[in-house]
């Protein structure tokens, strides 16, 4: 027994990229539809837009890139079709220079889905430059941080920014963020001294760290990872690439979980003289010597 | 189909399955990847930064509206370039004085505001509130927040020896941030997976039909390459008879 937990610690770390992929691909292809619970967190951003009168000025930065994708698009069009459905005024742009081609193709892709005319029902004003400058920015002069939205348009002349002038006018603003600036920036510089409704969408990676601001109400409600994408999309009625995707995630997280447990057993009964020599690692994958080749 | 969105389907599956890849060993497939994106995505970067920046900042408001000031920040932005020059490098230091007092001014006031007093403030709750009852969860949760925040600020706090009811306050602390480490891991987890299911959901749409099988044709070639690599390495590392 010892020598096999001395086998199986020394495993081919590829062994374990092979089941992870086939823990993902399996659900894919052949979904099983494992229960999806709604957290209250992501609740409060579904129920405070429900709570909008239609008409209302609904402001969604989408500030990530194509690497935060998997995770934000699905929130991105989630929260795009509810506020169109409630036929709020929706307000786009983004922070982020890289994410302003995906932006743009989610935004006027939902809106064409749902009949929306542009400069009418909705804008993406795109990218400024300065991150959280721009929010300050915008703050003061809507018209000044954005005098064109991203088709050209003079912003001053747009239907959808009718009565709005700053952030001040905005009734529900919600930042789909994958770092800085994000949700925090939009707190830091926005909601805090313009006084509009914030809640977040971010990353998993990112989520843990915004919870304080959850717990003290300095934002309303906070949709994390594809697993808040998902809860979105089951609040909507909506099955979405995040609820495709979570039945893959739980598959992983089981092998993960299997993983650690059974990592954890072999070194307690492996040897310790194989334990030990691991620090002096061989020419194999995860050495030193191929991490530098 | 439209010709682009088929022929971007057969790149995007081949760029995933090159970065996908590294995860055999280091090879050319993922360099080639890897070179790209850098590329890519810093003509991009630059592309937008020029139209967003330079043309709808700068130069339209200037020509067109005759607002002449915003070329105070424009020269600022210019100066941080005679970093390249040795002779009148100095002057990049104007503009540098001007960034960190203006993000100082604009920053400090906000983010004590924000991420400290309202933090404090959250923490500090009063545990009882009039019409709640006084064992529920609520008043659990307010007394761990307190008894986490306290117990790690003692952790650290190395201005005295950590002894007795000090000890037992760190220790206390450790894990309270033990849990947080956990929880945070378990996140980025739960993040890097959904990474993976993303591509793997892209490869699987592009290995239908519509897309001429690109997913599964790549798949054998890249495979296919990295036998053909492997094998010219070996040969390569093989001392001559």
């Amino acid at each position: 027994m010892r020598d096999l937990a001395a086998k199986l610690l020394r495993l081919d770390r590829r062994a374990i990229f092979v089941l992870i992929a086939v823990a993902t691909l399996i659900p894919l292809l052949y979904p099983i539809g494992l229960p999806i619970r709604v957290s209250s967190e992501v609740k409060r951003v579904y129920d405070h837009i429900e709570s909008l009168p239609a008409g209302s000025v609904f402001l969604l930065s989408l500030d990530f890139d194509p690497a935060s994708k998997p995770e934000l698009y699905p929130m991105a069009v989630a929260l795009l079709t509810h506020a169109f459905k409630r036929d709020l005024r929706v307000v786009a742009m983004t922070l982020w220079v890289t994410g302003t081609g995906m932006a743009e193709k989610v935004v006027s892709g939902v809106a064409s889905d749902y009949g929306k005319r542009r400069g009418l029902d909705y804008t993406f004003l795109g990218y400024s430059p300065g991150g959280s400058n721009v929010i300050i920015n915008m703050g003061q002069d809507l018209n000044a941080a954005f005098p064109t939205d991203h088709y050209g348009e003079r912003t001053a002349d747009l239907e959808v920014l009718r009565g709005v002038r700053s952030l001040r006018q905005v009734n529900y603003m919600v930042s789909l963020a994958a770092g800085t600036p994000g949700v925090e920036s939009w707190y830091v510089y926005g909601k805090e001294k313009y006084g509009f409704e914030l809640g977040g969408g971010v990353t998993a990676v990112i989520a843990p760290g915004l919870y304080p601001f959850l717990d003290t109400g300095q934002i309303n409600g906070l949709i994390g990872g594809l697993r808040g994408a998902a809860e979105y999309e089951i609040l909507i009625g909506m099955k979405g690439k995040a609820v495709a995707g979570m039945d893959a995630q739980s598959a992983t997280h089981f092998i993960i979980i299997g993983l650690i447990l059974l990592c954890n057993l072999f070194y307690l009964l492996a040897p310790r003289t194989v334990v030990r020599s691991f620090d002096r690692a061989q020419d194999g994958p995860g050495s030193p010597q191929e991490v530098r080749r | 189909m439209a010709t682009s969105v088929f022929i971007g389907s057969w790149i995007a599956a081949g760029l995933t399955l090159f970065m996908f890849s590294f995860l055999y060993k280091d090879n050319p497939f993922f360099r080639f990847g890897e070179h790209l994106y850098v590329g890519i995505s810093m003509g991009y970067t630059i592309v937008r930064i020029h139209y967003d920046v330079m043309v709808k900042s700068l130069y339209s408001p200037v020509a067109q509206e005759g607002k002449w000031w915003l070329l105070i920040p424009a020269l600022l932005g210019l100066l941080i370039l005679t970093r390249f020059l040795p002779r009148v490098s100095w002057l990049s230091r104007i503009a540098f004085a001007v960034i960190v007092g203006f993000g100082s001014g604009v920053a400090i006031p906000r983010i004590i505001s924000s991420n400290i007093l309202q933090q404090v403030q959250g923490t500090l709750k009063p545990i009882l509130s009039a019409g709640q009852h006084p064992f529920g969860l609520a008043q659990f949760n307010i007394l761990l927040i307190l008894v986490g925040v306290i117990t790690v600020l003692v952790y650290f706090f190395f201005s005295i020896e950590h002894k007795g009811v000090i000890q037992i306050a760190a220790r206390t602390g450790i894990y309270f941030l033990m849990v947080y480490f956990g929880a945070a891991f378990g996140y980025t987890v739960m993040a890097r997976m959904s990474l993976v299911i993303g591509r793997f959901d892209d490869l699987i749409l592009f290995s239908s039909r519509d897309y001429a099988y690109a997913s599964l044709v790549l798949l054998v070639l890249v495979s296919l390459g990295l036998v053909l690599w492997e094998r010219g390495e070996r040969r390569a590392r093989t001392p001559p008879h």
